[in-house]
Order: structure tokens, then sequence, then C-alpha cells
């Protein structure tokens, strides 16, 4: 029953809507990675709040996303496959941490380049690694350390 | 030779509505090709009766049967050939209000028989003017008709099947004199035209003078008198009487 | 005397009778439409105007109740984030409450307003003006003409409107953060997007569809049933409402907790 035109119209200006903002989460948030990029492992003794999707990140800038977190089994350890976008070249004394930007979120595993001029392949690993720091494990030995001579106890 | 079995047969129905007993023991039964008509007063049960053949209730006893098989039948297979010859009249007419009166008019053969839209279209046009409406109406919304037009859309869609029976119900009800007998009328001549069986439930005795070719009295929840259209003016039961001598004209 | 004695008996009796007739009453319903939506034959032109009936007339009100919504929870959780020094958890409080459970709860709630109560007047007044049975001696099952088609738009229609509020909603979350709350909108949109998993999404869908099915499932149902003219119309779309919302509530919390399992 076409007795209403304004309905459609607003019912299209509605999608419209929709389709630009979703266009725009997507792009801003730029969901998927370089598709030729090249795969790298790292692994870690402990990766704290990193989770599959986080970010990559050479000086603060995003080169990959960590694709895949497994657990070794018979080291214990944490490997991360990494996605590394086919520009960004690390050299193998790379060393790879896993930080955050702050206390709720934003984790990451950070690259910081080595000086070798041989240049990890695919496939390869980062070998220097350092866990996620357990910050909360810190903050409790601080405030349960028993009282010394001298210092107030908090 | 032995008879064809009856168009349509009600047996021993009995059928209680609300704690009333409406209909207590009604046989009636109706040969192909003729017209009945069933009188009686408001409330006696006439419009039941006609529900139950329908299939739109169920008896509490007895069987309606349609060409001598009992309805509904398994699956209700049975009932399902009685929809597909029939064409039914309703008290209002029950148009489809969504739908324009052309596609109210050939709804059965746009989505039972999924005929394209062209060709119901036309049919329904045929149809439209075979109960003297004009192609004008096709497109419009039944709300945008009066009382007597609707009957005739009604009537139309009744009719455009080329049905094997026809079910009147109150046909005339509700309509100025003038549009009552050419509904009537209209009623009449398709029944004829199509050859086919009726059966109309009215109380109007004009009416019913001008549709039938048989009568029957529905009193008591049961058929208190049978005759033919002629037997009217020479009835002996008081009942049916009443009825003729109140229909005629008072000075 | 006796009926006296008797009367609490008699109304816990007739109380429990009601109850059982009308689930009864409703499971044959619901059996009846499955089966009709489920075997043929289906009427696509019926299915298609529904669809745009119940799904695309329905976007405007949706929109606005998304962007709102969004908006609205945006600011409340900067404050309640302000209490934990955290307001930089905004973006991804927004995402989670909307399109785990805002989303597909307040759409289905405008809906059953505005759909259940629709389709109830609509089957009710083809019930009382006995275009219900015109329609069966048409040869035509009203289950599979009317209510089936309502249905399946639903399940289909409500899920994706569901996703425009899901846009939307999170739209008004980051407009009001970018233009009061001082957040920077590519950042905004980057933590919305990292953090958000396809589950919360996925499972505010099923949602969608089930809730689609019960706003449909109860205009039908009432009107199907209406008795006795205009006013027994206005009552099953009233009813119909009614038992919408309290069956979207109670599936809602259903689905959650089983959803949040772990």
């Amino acid at each position: 029953m076409r007795d209403n035109w304004i309905e459609p119209l607003v019912g299209a200006v509605v999608l419209i809507a929709a389709g630009v903002f979703l266009t725009y989460l997507l792009v801003a948030g730029d969901a998927r990675p370089a598709p030729d990029g090249y795969s790298v492992t790292a692994r870690f003794g402990q990766v704290g709040g990193l989770r599959e999707g986080d970010d990559v990140r050479v000086a603060g800038v995003k080169v990959g996303r960590v694709e895949r977190i497994a657990l070794q089994p018979d080291t214990y350890l944490a490997v991360t496959y990494l996605e590394i976008a086919p520009q960004a070249r690390l050299p193998r004394d790379s060393t790879a941490r896993v930080t955050s930007d702050g206390l709720l979120g934003g984790t990451h595993v950070a690259i910081e380049p080595g000086a070798d001029t041989a240049m990890l392949k695919a496939g390869g690993e980062i070998e220097n690694t350092q866990g996620a720091v357990d910050l909360f494990g810190l903050i409790g030995q601080f405030i349960n350390r028993p009282a010394t001579a001298g210092e107030p106890a908090t | 030779m032995t008879p064809a079995a009856p168009e349509l047969e009600w047996r021993g129905i009995r059928k209680i509505l609300g704690g009333r007993t409406v209909l207590d023991g009604l046989d009636l039964s109706l040969a192909a090709g003729r017209s009945l008509v069933i009188l009686g007063g408001s409330g006696q049960g006439k419009s039941v009766a006609l529900k139950l053949a329908l299939g739109l209730m169920r008896p509490d006893a007895g069987t309606v049967l349609f060409r001598g098989r009992s309805l509904p039948g398994l699956f209700n297979r049975r009932q399902s050939d009685l929809y597909r010859q029939s064409g039914v009249l309703f008290q209002g007419s029950a148009l489809f209000d969504s739908l324009r009166i052309w596609e109210v008019v050939s709804f059965r053969l746009l989505h039972a028989d999924n005929r394209p839209r062209a060709r119901a279209r036309e049919a329904a046009i045929e149809a439209l003017a075979q109960v003297q409406l004009g192609p004008e109406v096709a497109d419009l919304f039944p709300s945008e008709l009066s009382g007597g037009m609707q009957k005739r859309v009604g009537l139309a869609r009744a009719i455009i099947g080329a049905p094997r029976i026809l079910f009147f119900d109150e046909p005339t009800t509700g309509l100025d004199p003038v549009t009552a007998a050419s509904i009537s009328r209209l009623i009449a001549d398709q029944v004829t035209r199509l050859g086919c069986t009726a059966v109309t439930i009215t109380h109007d005795l004009v009416s019913a003078r001008t549709i039938a070719d048989d009568i029957a009295l529905l009193d008591g929840g049961r058929i208190a008198w049978q005759g033919g259209r002629a037997d009217l003016d020479t009835v002996t039961d008081h009942r049916v009487r009443s009825m003729v001598e109140a229909s005629l004209p008072t000075r | 005397m006796q009926q006296v004695a008797l009367a609490p008996f008699t109304v816990v009796g007739r109380l429990v009778i009601g109850v059982c007739t009308i689930v009864g009453a409703l499971s044959l319903f619901v059996g009846r439409t499955l089966l009709a939506c489920f075997t043929p034959r289906w009427h696509g032109g019926q299915i298609a105007r529904q669809v745009v009936s119940i799904g695309f007339l329905s976007l405007p009100v949706v929109g606005l109740t998304a962007i709102f919504t969004g908006a609205a929870l945006a600011l409340n959780i900067y404050t309640g984030g302000g209490r934990f020094n955290a307001e930089q958890i905004v973006p991804q409080i927004v995402a989670l409450g909307i399109t785990r459970e805002l989303a597909p709860v307040l759409v289905a709630l405008m809906l059953s307003g505005r759909v259940a109560t629709t389709i109830a007047a609509e089957i009710g007044a083809m019930r009382a003006t006995e275009q219900i049975d015109a329609m069966r001696t048409l040869s035509t099952d009203p289950f599979r003409f009317l209510v089936a088609p309502r249905v399946l738009a639903g399940v289909a229609t409500l899920p994706v409107l569901t996703g425009v509020a899901d846009i939307l909603g999170i739209g008004g979350g980051w407009l009001v953060s970018s233009l009061s709350l001082g957040f920077n909108p590519e950042a905004y949109a980057r933590s919305t997007v990292a953090f958000l998993e396809a589950w919360d999404i996925q499972s505010g869908l099923i949602k969608a569809a089930a809730f689609g099915f019960i706003v449909t499932a109860m205009g039908a149902f009432h009107g199907y049933r209406a008795t006795g003219g205009a006013r027994g119309v206005g009552h099953a779309a009233t009813q119909a409402m009614v038992w919408s919302g309290v069956l979207i509530f109670a599936t809602d919390y259903l689905m959650t907790s089983w959803f949040t399992q772990t």
C-alpha cells in the first residue's frame, strides 16, 4: 500500500546511514591485515592478556597482528603466530615484548628491532622475547610485603 | 434405475452451541442441479447448517455427505474436494480488505490454482460482468464500494471457477428491496447459467421465491416442512403460512 | 453454602484449567504454524509483502531507538568508568552492551508494539468479518497465506534490523563520545572493532531471530482467536503486545544465561 512515501524514504536514509558508519568502523578499525604478509613465530613464558587479533607494533606503529596463540605441550611456552606486513622487514635479533597501552586493554606485541643485517624470513622465529608483566602480582607482592623496621605498615 | 446419490446431504446432524441445542436431528438432502432454499426464523440454526456443510464447524453427531461420501474424509480430502468445486457468498460478503477487487474475485485462481496474474485479472473482469459490474471497479478496494456492490463482488468471486455447488448465506439481508431483488435475480440467473446445485439460507421469502426450486423450513433444530416453490401458496403448515403472509405487501 | 466453601478451590481450579487451555491452544497454534512454515506450499508474494512491511518499514523506529540508546549508554558508561578512572572503556562496553543485549531486546520491544498489534488487529478483523472462513472455502489455508508469511518475515527481518541497530547504536555512542566526551573518533572506532568478538554480534542476532518468532506468532495467535467484533479485535491487539513483551524478556534471560555459561 504505497500511500505514504515518507516511511520508505526514512527507511532508506537509515539503511544508508548504517552502511556509511559500518564502512567507517571497518576502515578506521582496519579490521583486515594485508593479505600478502609473512608469518613469524615468537614464544613467550607468559602472554598475559594478549589475544588473537591484537596488534603487532614497531615503535608504536601497527605492522601486523597476532594470528594464533597456542600452548606448546612439551615446553609449556605460549607460541604466538604473528602475521607481519610485507613492508616491515625485521632484523633476526629483534625482541618481542607483550605490553599494553593501559590498565584495561590495548595489549599488543611490541617488537624492538635489533642490529643484525640479516632479516627474519617467513616462518622464522623471534628468539628474544619478554612475556607479559603480571602487574597485579607485583602490586600484590608490594602490598603484602612484610613490614621491616623503620617503614610504615601499609 | 438407481437414483444418483444426492449432491449434498445432512444426515442426523446434532449441534450444540453455548449450551443450546441448535440443530437436533437435521435430515436434509439435495439433488444435483437443484436450488434449495432453507427458510427459518432468526436464530434457528440456518447459518450453522451451512457452516457444517462447509466444514467450518464440526457436528456433535451425524454426518454431512458430499456426493455420497462423508465429510471431512481422511486428511480432509473430501472437504478439500468440496472447496475446490464450490463457491460461497457470505453474509457480510467477506471481501479481503487489503486486496483490489479483481484480486478478491480471482483469489482462488491466483493463490490456489497459481494462474498467472494477467489471466486471473481477465477472468475476474468477466466474472464482474456477469454480476453487472463494469471493469472500472476492478482496481478499487472493497471499502470503496457500497453494500450492494460488495455483494455482487462476493457473488462474482463465488461463480468465477464455474463451481458445481453454490452456497448463499443470507444474500439479501441488510439490502434495500430494490437491491435485494436484483441480487436475487442475479443469483437465480447464475445458478441457471452454470447449471449447478445451490443452497441458500434466508428468511426473505421474496428472495426465496426468485431463487428456489425446493424449499425447506428449519424449525426446532430440524426440517419441519419441505416442498417446491409452487407449494408456498397452498401450504397448510402454519409456520410457513405465517412467513408467506408476512412477506406479502400490507395495505 | 457448599459453593462458598468450595470457592477457593474453584477459583484455583478455574485458573489452572484456563492456563492449561491457553497453553494447549498456543502449542497447537505454534505446531500448525511451524508446519505451514516448513512444508510446501508457500505464498511467496505474501512473504515478500510482509518482509517489506515488518522489516523495511520498521527501520525508522529502529534507527531512532538505536542511536539514542547508544548515545545514552555511552554517557552512562563514561560516568561509571570515571569512578574507576577507566573512562577509556566506553567504546568496548557500549559495543558489548548494544550487540549482546540492547539492540536485540529494544528492537524486539519496539516491534512488539508496532508489529504484534498490527498483525493481531489485521487477522482479528479478518476473523470477525468471516474473511478467514472465506479464505478456507477458496481452497487457501489461512495458516499458509496469513500466518506463515508473517512469522517467516519476522524471523528473517528481526536479525537484519538488529544488525542495523547494532551499527547505529555503536554509532550513537561514537557520536556522543567524539562530540562531548573528548574521545578521538578513530581511536574510538578502533577500540570498538578490536574488542568486539564475532560471538557478541552473533548471539545478539540469534536472540533477534527468536524474538522475531515471538512477536509475529503472538500477533497471529491472538488475532486468530479474536471474538466479538471491534472490542474483541482491540483486546486481541493488546494481548498480543503484552504477551510478546513478557515472552521477550523471559526468552532473553534464558538465552543470555545459556550464552554466558562458561
